[in-house]
């Protein structure tokens, strides 16, 4: 049997209200021996049963076509439900639910008899990489009694909002410390970069490969081929582990760090380079080295998924597994941030292993003031204090790497300014 | 997040509805012998304040409008004496009170007409009973049978509701 999957008709509140009023009035009318109640009871007792009559016996298959539009801290969803023929659009009930991660108003929409259309405008107020779900729609009985879920196979959209600076950060030359197993010749065939040559088409060749003029003059169908344009590496490493701040704190520093390295791997791709990344919370989880539009959707998903880890693993696990899943000499970007002493450990203990990296550190600062209660006198003696203990950690940090503070979350510059003069960044 | 959640204005009220639902109750509130005239008042009362609930900012509020006019219908129609005009005037005012639930002003416009295949049966229904009521002679015999069917409807209503999968109709 195929088709779609059945929702079953579910009574909503106000079916058994009137249910139970219809019953207790034809109660009432045989006790009394009074039919005037038995004709207020028909219309109670049988509108539910009509309401599911009337309605389509199984999930009508709607289309639901959406998107996000906007840049930087604006989101903006537009999309349209479109129902089959014979089912007015009116009588369906779309529900959008907005991402923890965003704020704004509800979404609004616009009914016809043909089509929902939905619009919302959001703001992420720190750089965030989250989940916009498929809108439930539900077709609902226009008296309220009866509803049913349909059927639709959208899939979700991943909204990622990441500093400006980090799209032009893929213009840094990195260094191209890894060649692969037996690789002799700096330049690759491949399916990307520079034009190399035509060869006959395989059938796996997908259709932008083909070269249609060419195909048409052979009368053979024919392929372009690349040469692989490889730039050099980069690992994105993140610090998942809990630290004293408290699970709130570290879940919005690490939302902001997931965000940033989505930004960082997309910009680094772009320019096709490989991109490897490792997510450090009791063990190492780790997207391998690799280039290409599947490894942007290989590390959006695995950034999508990451999470802190309950349990604080030693700095020393992740280098040897680092050490384990990447070629040594890669340039390494680790987001940590360094709340406290025991976070300083990661970076000397991935340079000892031969991982040249640099600390990229969201700073917890302005999380901590926007939820502070102090009065205004405290509140500036406390922020002197903790930007004077942030200044020493940093500067600590820095003796074993170069370490950037991110202290404004919807700005990368410095980190940008630092990784394009390699001479710094060698140090 | 859904499309009704945000209040809904004053001007969202649907008039005709509600005057349909308000006419029909305190009609009934009239026949229904309530002391001093309070029947009417009482039935006006609780429309309005219905009406007032739908459009409360609070969607949570709004689910319960339906409350206060189901409650002054039975108070009216439970004392109401027996006659042809007023079974006629209860049924309509059940009807009308589901052509109002289906006027809701958090949805979008047109909901009584669209309504109509569902309020149709029960008209029909009472359509038919009326007459029968009507046409057929009184008797002990015609309470055997309602009570009779007042058996049958109660095991088919428990029986719906515990399974409403029976309307479910597989795709082949």
């Amino acid at each position: 049997m195929s088709g779609p999957p059945l929702r079953p008709l579910r009574w909503r509140p106000l079916a058994p209200l009137l249910l139970a009023t219809g019953a207790a009035l034809l109660l009432v009318a045989v006790l009394t021996r009074n039919p005037t109640p038995l004709f207020l009871a028909l219309p109670l007792l049988l509108a539910p049963v009509a309401a599911g009559i009337a309605g389509p016996r199984s999930s009508p298959p709607v289309r639901i076509d959406f998107a996000l539009e906007g840049a930087a801290a604006d989101v903006r969803l537009r999309g349209a439900v479109v129902p089959e023929p014979g089912v007015d659009a009116r009588d369906l009930v779309v529900e959008v639910e907005r991402p923890a991660s965003l704020v704004g108003d509800p979404a609004r929409f616009d009914y016809s008899s043909t089509q929902i259309g939905f619009r919302a405008n959001w703001t992420a107020p720190e750089p965030t990489i989250t989940e916009v779900r498929v809108p439930t729609v539900l077709w609902r009985d226009p008296i309220g009694l009866v509803e049913r879920e349909t059927f639709s196979s959208a899939p979700p959209l991943v909204v990622s909002r990441y500093p400006p600076e980090l799209l032009r950060i893929g213009a840094v030359r990195l260094e191209r410390t890894t060649p692969l197993p037996g690789e002799t010749h700096s330049r690759r065939v491949g399916e990307s970069g520079e034009f190399h040559g035509i060869r006959p088409a395989r059938p796996d060749d997908p259709p932008r490969q083909i070269n249609w003029r060419a195909t048409a003059r052979a009368g053979r169908p024919l392929a372009n081929e690349y040469d692989l344009d490889k730039t050099g590496d980069i690992l994105i490493l993140l610090d998942a582990r809990p630290t004293p701040l408290g699970a709130s704190v570290d879940e919005r520093l690490f939302s902001v760090s997931r965000a940033a390295a989505v930004g960082l791997s997309d910009s680094f791709l772009r320019v096709k380079s490989r991109v490897g990344v490792g997510v450090f919370g009791e063990f190492l989880d780790v997207v391998p080295l690799s280039t290409g539009r599947t490894q942007r959707i290989r590390i959006e998903m695995a950034l999508k998924r990451a999470h802190l880890s309950p349990i604080r693993a030693p700095a020393e696990r992740c280098a040897v597994s680092v050490r384990r899943h990447f070629p040594p000499g890669l340039t390494t970007v680790v987001f940590s941030s360094l709340s406290d002493d025991s976070s300083e450990d990661l970076s000397p203990y991935l340079r000892r292993r031969g991982f040249p990296a640099v600390v990229l550190s969201p700073s917890p600062l302005p999380i901590l003031s926007a939820a502070s209660h102090l009065t205004p006198v405290d509140e500036q003696l406390a922020g002197r204090i903790a930007r004077l203990v942030r200044r020493d950690r940093i500067a600590r940090a820095w003796e074993e790497g170069p370490t950037i503070d991110w202290d404004d979350y919807w700005s990368l510059g410095k980190f940008v300014e630092f990784v394009r003069r390699p001479r710094i960044r060698r140090a | 997040m859904s499309a009704p959640t945000a209040g809904v204005g004053l001007r969202s009220v649907r008039p005709v509805s509600l005057a349909l639902l308000l006419v029909s109750a305190t009609y009934l509130a009239f026949l229904s012998g309530f002391p001093d005239g309070f029947g009417p008042v009482l039935a006006a009362v609780a429309v309005a304040f219905a009406a007032g609930l739908r459009v409360s900012s609070h969607r949570s509020i709004a689910g319960y409008a339906p409350v206060p006019v189901l409650a002054v219908l039975v108070l009216e129609v439970v004392p109401a004496p027996v006659g042809l005009g007023t079974e006629l005037v209860a049924g309509l005012a059940g009807l009308a009170f589901l052509v109002w639930l289906a006027d809701d002003p958090s949805r979008p416009v047109g909901g009584a007409l669209r309504s109509l295949p569902t309020v149709a049966v029960p008209g029909l229904a009472l359509g038919i009973a009326w007459s029968s009521a009507l046409f057929l002679p009184a008797g002990t015999v015609p309470l055997g049978v309602a009570g009779a069917l007042l058996a049958l409807t109660l095991v088919v209503v428990a029986f719906l509701v515990g399974r409403p999968t029976v309307f479910d109709r597989e795709e082949a």
